[in-house]
């Protein structure tokens, strides 16, 4: 046990580093590059020339919480204090929402969908690359190019093919939302229902993508591991393929956690985009919405959010990765 | 070396991926050739013309006619008249033009209208009805009348200087043209976009920035990759350390949310293609790094390496003569899989709406973008989005299929 | 004479490479071994000696196939049963098998105990976990390794470690027949020994009725095993007693695998180092006269043109080769002057 705990405690230390430098990265990088939307702001506010009243005050109102003519260092330690706090300052698009606001009714959207797509996508996928190597003949030939053709389809490609086949020309499913327009949202069953409905085509595009990727690597990480010692011999014991089959797969699954993991960010990033297609309420349509705004407060804070969650669900897979393969536990007693 | 170079020819994934990628070049060269058209000017006033040939209706009425006998009607009939549209009348006809449902035979289009011609009327009662259905039934009277007609078509001209009108010309019902012969024709063979420009003109010049801007983004990535990869494994100790910390911080830090807090920050009026290709590479070299480091660390100990360390050669030496060949094949698959992944970075960067700001040349992921924002998607205009999806996949699967070719190669444990 | 634990008869197997070649790596082998003997068979790598053991135990899968043959064990001809029936009721509780590499032979990722518990449930399925933990500890206690090894996954152990751990698994169902393909040759020599003393226990002890060492090199075979079998290209060149082939090998091949190794054993020490020139053929087209012709100092015309038989000398020994013992002799002799 005394292995996992250094291996524990050295990925939290890791990721908590990691989180800060996302965190100062997030900060810093929009202040140094040569367009800079902190001091856009601050002139926008001075000049107070364009906008109405309204959004005049709004622009104040951030240069005065942020201290964007403070130097930099104060800066830092207010953005860090009113992070904390929850406190990203009221969105410009969407005055007078708080951007907190916007944040918290988008993130579960997209929560919701793309970690259980990401998953069942991870785990179909799998199962088909394990039987394409295990199966082989027309399985193999048929299935896999299909797979990987499709992997290579970005998955606002997928989302909008999905769409305009299901939505649009057989009509058997909404063409875009979270949930109805004509409804409110509320805990009726109505609304669950057409939450669920509207649910199924986003949730599917992104299934299907992992699916693609996640198929191709398991088949050649299981073909890899077909031709093992370990094979030969536990056959030439008398034991059964099929245990010897669950041995291979637990064995090329291993490598295909840590390649979630690795991975997690860049489907995310792909997801997001496919969201927008949808319209799907959730965090990919607000950062469209906050560049279209030119809402600098909304996107911080919706890069801010995504990278946590990114790191939130690497952190997770590594610790479980910790638990299933031994490897970890034996590689820390050295 | 040259075993190795027929040997990847001989595997036939990497032979698949590299016909496509061929093709793709060829097309991108040959188009421009053939169709000199500027790929962005906006021919058609209005958004996404469907695909085929326009033809001039002026020039077609001062074409030469021949006459031919075939049935006007019951063709127009049938292009005209949908099966929705025949239900919904035979509905009305039963509901309120007092028709018996067994007079009705919704597949006689002829009969069909016929009685409609004999009971329909806008104002008869029509207790029950939406407006709106009230509306779409009277537009469709509209659209039936004088469909059943076969009568020559008479061409007024105006007299210049006393307005007069006068026929000019009588167009008989069973007069046809040559398509050939009209002058002014064009075709779109993907329709056109929502700034009326010919999609497929604009998809060969958008293939070819989006793989300019893969190409860019690879070398940008893979040549910081090389570098740092390079310098922690040979290197090693503390500049090791410190590379493959930051490395593994960028790994861990999704590249997307990088791309864009740059892209938003540069500034609109800087974006410009090559800029945002920079970026992209300046945001992917991670992977690079990680696996030029671990190919350079089993090569570090080779006996051809010692020796020349041993000979006294400087470090930069060892690195160009000693290392670098053994590395060039798994140098070109990471330039493969960041120009593919550069190309779509770019797609997903512009749909979110911080691609490339310039209107003087298209990318793939503008189209895309262009697209959605005028919802093709919701309009049934798939000519507009769909050949763009298909070419960011295709592209990305001759790239890959090419690197598992090299990869089988190269790694023979992976054959199967 | 004892009881006939495995016997081998015209035993022909091949692969098929996945571009439809045929490779015939044994070709016509017939061996016998009787209860508490030991087989070595020795060769260099590429010989056939690693297919022969795969081929012995009767079941086989792509890339080898079985062409024809007998193999019997304890009397019971497996060589027409069903793979599945073999895999059930043949493979490892009546022969059982040491891989050449052990460092890799165990699942990385799965505990000791819990693959012993596949392996015997594999053949009795109704073992109790219980029973199972128990005759495991036993046996490992006897073969000289911890209990705590049973929890460990196999990355957990040293090399040694795996090794002998490997060969406590193989021998758990007291097969009859034992073969070992190189158990010893990736350890340090602690290792080797500690590997060739827990095989010969083994046998001792009853854990296993028969053993086939096999090797590339010959003279190891000395200390291990009663008889010895030499294998070039496929088949078999020579066979007698293992103080019969070490110190009077008959057959040029066996001669030439003596003089290429050092040999750290007194007596033997005289013979000059000299490695055998040449390659061995091409089994895909292998040649019609003598498979060892052209590497053989001793070669005639007619060696070349048909295939040559086995000869029984009177001493019970088999050899493949034109020239008669004597002839061989006379050239040796001539040879040290």
């Amino acid at each position: 046990m005394k292995g996992l705990k250094k291996y524990y405690t050295n990925k939290l230390v890791w990721y908590f580093i990691t989180f800060i430098v996302a965190v100062v990265l997030n900060f810093v990088l929009p202040r140094l590059m040569p367009g800079d939307p902190v001091s856009g702001i601050a002139a926008r506010a001075i000049q107070g020339m364009t906008d109405s009243t309204a959004i005049q005050k709004v622009y104040e109102d951030y240069i005065e919480k942020f201290g964007v003519n403070e130097p930099i260092m104060t800066q830092f330690v207010t953005f860090v204090k009113n992070a904390v706090r929850g406190d990203f300052g009221v969105s410009f698009s969407q005055y007078p929402r708080p951007v907190s606001d916007i944040i918290k009714s988008s993130v579960l959207w997209t929560i919701a969908l793309q970690l259980p797509a990401i998953i069942v996508g991870w785990f179909l996928g799998n199962l088909l690359g394990a039987a394409a190597a295990y199966i082989k003949g027309v399985f193999d030939k048929a299935i896999l190019p299909f797979f990987l053709f499709v992997s290579n389809i970005p998955a606002f490609g997928m989302a909008t093919i999905l769409l305009s086949i299901f939505a649009i020309n057989l009509g058997w499913f909404p063409k875009g939302g979270g949930y109805g327009f004509d409804l409110i949202p509320n805990q009726s069953w109505a609304f669950f229902k057409s939450i669920i409905w509207h649910y199924q085509l986003p949730f599917w595009s992104v299934v299907l993508i992992t699916i693609g990727g996640q198929a191709v690597g398991m088949r050649s990480m299981s073909i890899y591991e077909l031709n093992a010692d370990y094979v030969k011999y536990s056959r030439f014991l008398g034991i059964k393929d099929r245990k010897i089959v669950g041995y291979v797969f637990r064995n090329a699954m291993l490598p295909q956690i840590t390649g979630l993991a690795m991975s997690i960010g860049t489907m995310i990033g792909g997801a997001l985009v496919a969201e927008i297609v949808f319209s799907y309420p959730g965090l990919g349509s607000t950062i469209l919405s906050a560049v279209s705004g030119r809402d600098y407060p909304l996107l911080s804070a919706c890069t801010l959010i995504i990278t946590i969650m990114v790191l939130l669900a690497n952190l997770f897979v590594e610790l479980i990765y910790g638990v299933i393969d031994p490897r970890i536990k034996a590689a820390q007693q050295d | 070396m040259k075993n190795q170079i027929r040997q990847i020819f001989h595997s036939s994934k990497f032979l698949g991926g590299f016909c496509v990628m061929i093709f793709l070049l060829l097309l991108m060269i040959v188009y421009p050739l053939f169709v000199t058209d500027d790929p962005l000017e906006m021919i058609g006033q209005g958004n996404f013309f469907k695909p085929g040939t326009y033809i001039s209706v002026t020039d077609t009425v001062d074409t030469d006619t021949y006459t031919l006998k075939l049935d006007n009607v019951g063709a127009r009939l049938e292009s005209k008249i949908s099966v929705e549209d025949r239900a919904d009348m035979a509905d009305w006809l039963e509901k309120f033009g007092g028709v018996g449902i067994s007079q009705i035979d919704v597949t006689d289009a002829e009969g069909l209208i016929r009685l409609w011609e004999q009971y329909y009327s806008k104002d008869a009662a029509q207790d029950g009805l939406l407006i709106s259905k009230k509306k779409y039934y009277a537009r469709l009277d509209k659209k039936i009348d004088g469909i059943l007609e076969d009568t020559d078509l008479k061409i007024a001209a105006e007299d210049p200087e006393t307005g007069d009108i006068s026929i000019a010309e009588t167009i008989p019902a069973n007069a046809y043209v040559n398509t050939k012969d009209i002058a002014t024709k064009r075709t779109f063979i993907l329709g056109t976009d929502n700034f009326g420009r010919d999609v497929l003109t604009e998809l060969a010049s958008a293939t070819k920035t989006s793989l300019m801007i893969g190409l860019v983004a690879g070398a940008v990535a893979t040549l910081i990759g090389l570098i740092l990869g390079l310098l922690a494994g040979y290197v090693g100790g503390f500049v090791d350390d410190t590379i493959m910390f930051v490395t593994n911080l960028f790994t861990v830090i999704p590249s997307f949310v990088l791309l864009i807090l740059i892209s938003y920050s540069v500034g609109e009026s800087a974006r410009g293609v090559t800029l945002v290709a920079t970026i992209i590479g300046l945001t992917s070299w991670p992977w690079t790094t990680r696996s030029v480091r671990s190919q350079v660390i089993s090569l570090r100990n080779r006996d051809h390496v010692n020796l020349s360390k041993l000979s006294g050669h400087s470090l930069f030496r060892i690195i160009l003569t000693d290392i670098l060949p053994y590395l060039a094949s798994y140098v070109v698959m990471a330039l493969i899989v960041q120009i593919s992944s550069g190309i779509l970075s770019e797609a997903q960067l512009s749909m979110i709406g911080l691609g490339p700001a310039t209107t003087k040349v298209s990318t793939l992921g503008l189209m895309m973008s262009w697209a959605m924002t005028y919802s093709a998607h919701l309009n049934g205009a798939w000519w507009a989005f769909l050949p763009v999806i298909f070419s960011i996949a295709l592209i990305s699967f001759s790239l890959n299929l090419m690197n598992i070719g090299l990869d089988q190669v190269f790694n023979p444990q992976l054959r199967d | 004479m004892g009881k006939v634990m495995l016997e081998v008869e015209n035993l022909k197997t091949k692969y098929i490479t996945r571009f439809g070649e045929d490779v015939y790596a044994v070709d016509g082998v017939s061996l016998k071994i009787e209860e508490g003997k030991s087989l070595g068979i020795a060769g260099e790598s590429g010989c056939g000696k690693s297919t022969l053991a795969l081929s012995l135990m009767g079941y086989y899968f792509s890339p080898l196939h079985y062409q024809s043959g007998i193999i019997k064990i304890d009397g019971k001809n497996i060589s027409g049963m069903k793979p599945d029936e073999v895999r059930k009721s043949i493979l490892g509780n009546e022969i059982a098998y040491i891989p050449q590499a052990a460092m890799n032979a165990l699942n990385p990722t799965q505990k000791i105990i819990s693959f012993i518990e596949d392996v015997i449930q594999a053949h009795e399925p109704r073992t109790s976990k219980i029973d199972i933990y128990d005759l495991a500890r036993k046996r490992f206690e006897i073969l000289g390794l911890d209990e705590s090894v049973l929890q460990k996954h196999a990355v957990e152990l040293s090399g040694g470690m795996k090794q002998r751990v490997v060969i406590a698994i193989s021998t758990i169902l007291s097969p009859k027949v034992l073969i070992a393909d190189e158990p010893s040759s990736a350890l340090d020599v602690t290792s080797q020994k500690m590997v060739i003393k827990m095989l010969r226990d083994m046998m001792e002890k009853g854990f296993i009725k028969s053993m086939i060492f096999i090797t590339h090199e010959l003279p190891l075979l000395y200390n291990v095993t009663d008889d010895i079998m030499v294998m070039y290209a496929g088949q078999i060149v020579e066979k007698g007693t293992a103080e019969q082939i070490v110190f009077d090998p008959i057959h040029p091949y066996s001669k030439g695998l003596m003089g290429s190794i050092i040999v750290p054993e007194a007596g033997l020490r005289d013979a000059k180092l000299t490695a055998i020139p040449g390659t061995p053929p091409n089994l895909k087209k292998p040649p019609k006269g003598c498979r060892f012709a052209d590497r053989c100092k001793y070669a005639q015309p007619a060696c070349m043109l048909h295939g040559i038989a086995e000869t029984e000398t009177d001493d019970h020994r088999m050899f493949r080769c034109y020239l008669s013992r004597e002839q061989l002799k006379e050239g040796y002799e001539h040879e040290r002057k």
